[in-house]
């Protein structure tokens, strides 16, 4: 098995999934997701990443499945909350349609508030 | 009147309008997460907005903007009541510095609004309230609309906004699919339709009844939340630390929110331990403002609701799909995909031309095509036509596997010539084959046939035949993915073979191939097989 591939058993033989493949998965939907106006990559990585969609996303299986942590900038003046609650659940959902893994947690982080032009 | 009142006034209206279309809008809900809860989403902030009105001694516009905006923000609930949020935010601004409220007040505060929106996303997805607030407000800056008063102003803008929801679904792939136009695009209407009647001092427009074309029937087939109950309250006590809280709250369910600070903590939680989350909170200080959703209740009272506006068969369909079909698993495979009738029947028990007239008339719909899925059927399919006065139209499918190709391009909404020319090239795409078992010695094809011996057969020629069924299933198979074909379809018969064998030499020799495999319940053909 590939290292750090996130595996699914099924009937036929099992099915691999790069940690990559879900941070673009979790980029994507993050992206679209209300209030989310940036991703905060941290030290290295983020001088690594630069305007990749994956920056700031770090994605880890556990025993009990997927676990995802996202660091997101955030519009001013919105109720945080909410709009982490809606990154959280978005995320969830368009995670398991999608790979069919089970997502055990959705860590959103709001690094950074911004207030646009 | 002062600014005051007049702001309760259309508030009082916007809101009024969201409660009775609620349980609509909640139904549309698909997106970004479909748990059917725009509708009271809205209705939540809404009111949480009047509540701060209602406690206002505001004198002056600009007051009544700022404490507006800060309403809105701390009483914003889910996805569209943070966007709704922000979209007051924009017009708030816009009407705090304005001297009168007159069309170009609103025009300003439509197009700022709009402009508030979309900064607050990376990658804004049109289809949603987004799109919708956005043609509000170009509507608004239609140099056409310069003369209108605000009351004809208003007016125009919700003829625009409905043509824009009608719009969604072909801006938005998951609301097509659904068959609904968006909620949070739905609700904003709502409030626009509530603030004009207010102006022009009409009475608030009653909800619209139930569009059975809104609450599509796919928006049932959606997943449970895993917890139960939505348990959301407020702590007030001193020196309460959110963090250990959550940790404690985090162990009883998921969408775990604290936030607050050391003397007022808000929780939502979502739990099948409603008792125990308050616990925590009674432990720590006096809890208030305590709701507890069942959202199961919700979610299962919301697919009765959709059950129940689905269409009754005596509706007309544009067009209706009738089909020829032996074994019960194939009946269902055909029925998912809307055939409209199945009848019973195929090899050895081909239906007589009454049976297909009979299937024809029952169609709800003036334009049938029909799907003989065997050779020996297509005749008496062609001669049923002919007998009823309805259009229609033979697809001339020779097995149960290149009819199922067909049916999956089928779309009810779609004309029957369009229909019929996507289930041709369906028909011209699909490679099909079956697998069973000799009934004399032959020779077919070159293949010399035992007796009793497994028989394949690709696109009506014999491939090969031997005792072993895995060899005989890996030739057919071998035939139709020859030509780069990548899916493959299997339909187990009633005398359903073992699979397991063949399925790992499949997937040894084609990994990349695409198999799904679907109990068919057909007589006579242990294994059918298609390849696209």
């Amino acid at each position: 098995m590939q290292q750090g591939h996130l595996t699914e058993q099924s009937e036929l033989g099992a099915i691999r999934i790069a940690p990559d493949a879900i941070a673009q998965i979790v980029g994507h939907t993050a992206a679209e997701c209300y209030g989310v106006v940036g991703m905060a990559g941290k030290g290295l990585t983020r001088l690594l990443t630069r305007d990749k969609l994956t920056q700031g996303i770090d994605v880890s299986s556990t025993d009990d499945g997927l676990r995802v942590d996202l660091h997101v900038v955030v519009e001013y003046g919105l109720n945080l909350a909410e709009v982490a609650a809606t990154v959280r659940s978005r995320v969830a959902y368009e995670l398991e349609r999608l790979t069919g893994l089970r997502v055990a947690a959705v860590e959103v982080h709001i690094e950074d508030v911004r207030r646009s032009a | 009147m002062t600014e005051l009142e007049r702001a309760k006034e259309l508030g009082q209206a916007a809101l009024a309008t969201l409660e009775a279309n609620r349980r609509r809008i909640d139904d549309l809900n698909v997106y970004p997460v479909p748990d059917g809860d725009t509708g009271t989403n809205l209705t939540l902030t809404a009111r949480a907005i009047m509540e701060v009105l209602d406690a206002s001694t505001a004198e002056d516009r600009a007051t009544l903007a700022k404490e507006l905006t800060r309403a809105a923000l701390m009483g914003a609930r889910g996805n569209s009541g943070v966007i709704f949020s922000q979209i007051l935010r924009g017009a708030a601004e816009a009407l705090g510095e304005a001297g009168l409220l007159d069309a170009a007040t609103i025009r300003r505060a439509f197009r700022a609004a709009s402009d508030a929106a979309y900064r607050a996303v990376r990658r804004p997805v049109e289809g949603t309230m987004l799109s919708v607030i956005r043609e509000l407000a170009e509507e608004a800056e239609d140099p056409r609309n310069a003369a209108l008063e605000p009351a004809a102003l208003l007016k125009k803008l919700i003829e625009r906004g409905e043509d824009a929801l009608a719009r969604t679904p072909d801006q938005l792939e998951v609301l097509r699919e659904a068959g609904v136009v968006d909620a949070g695009g739905a609700g904003l209407l709502e409030i626009v339709r509530g603030v004009s009647a207010a102006l022009s001092g009409e009475p608030i427009p009653d909800a619209p009844a139930v569009d059975a074309h809104e609450a599509g029937f796919d928006a049932v087939h959606q997943e449970l939340s895993e917890f139960r109950y939505c348990t959301v309250f407020v702590i007030e006590g001193e020196g309460l630390d959110a963090e250990t809280l959550e940790g404690q709250l985090d162990e009883l369910g998921d969408s775990l929110l604290v936030v607050g600070d050391a003397t007022a903590l808000k929780i939502h939680v979502h739990t099948d331990e409603p008792g125990r989350a308050l616990a925590f909170g009674t432990a720590l200080g006096t809890i208030e403002g305590v709701e507890i959703a069942n959202m199961h209740t919700q979610t299962q009272q919301r697919s009765e609701r959709i059950l129940e506006s689905v269409p009754d068969p005596g509706l007309t369909l544009e067009t209706g799909v009738v089909a020829v079909v032996p074994g019960a698993g194939n009946r269902r495979l055909f029925e998912s995909y809307g055939a409209a009738k199945v009848i019973e029947g195929g090899q050895t028990m081909n239906p007589s031309t009454a049976d297909i007239v009979a299937a024809i008339q029952a169609t709800p719909a003036t334009e049938v095509l029909v799907l003989p899925n065997n050779s020996n059927v297509i005749l008496s399919a062609e001669q049923a036509a002919k007998l009823v006065d309805k259009h229609v139209r033979v697809i001339p499918s020779r097995s149960v596997p290149a009819g199922l190709a067909a049916i999956v391009r089928y779309l009810p909404s779609l004309s029957a010539e369009e229909n019929e020319a996507a289930m041709l090239e369906a028909l011209d795409q699909v490679a099909t084959g079956e697998v069973t078992v000799a009934s004399r010695d032959v020779e077919l094809d070159g293949v010399e046939v035992r007796k009793g011996a497994w028989l394949g057969l690709a696109d009506g020629a014999a491939v090969a035949s031997s005792a072993d069924f895995d060899e005989v299933a890996c030739a057919v198979a071998e035939k139709l993915l020859g030509d780069g074909r990548e899916v493959l379809t299997l339909l187990t018969g009633e005398d359903e073979p073992d699979l397991v064998n063949f399925l790992r030499r499949l997937q040894e020799l084609h990994p990349a191939v695409e198999l799904d495999v679907q109990p068919g319940g057909q007589p006579h053909y242990p294994l059918l097989l298609s390849a696209e």
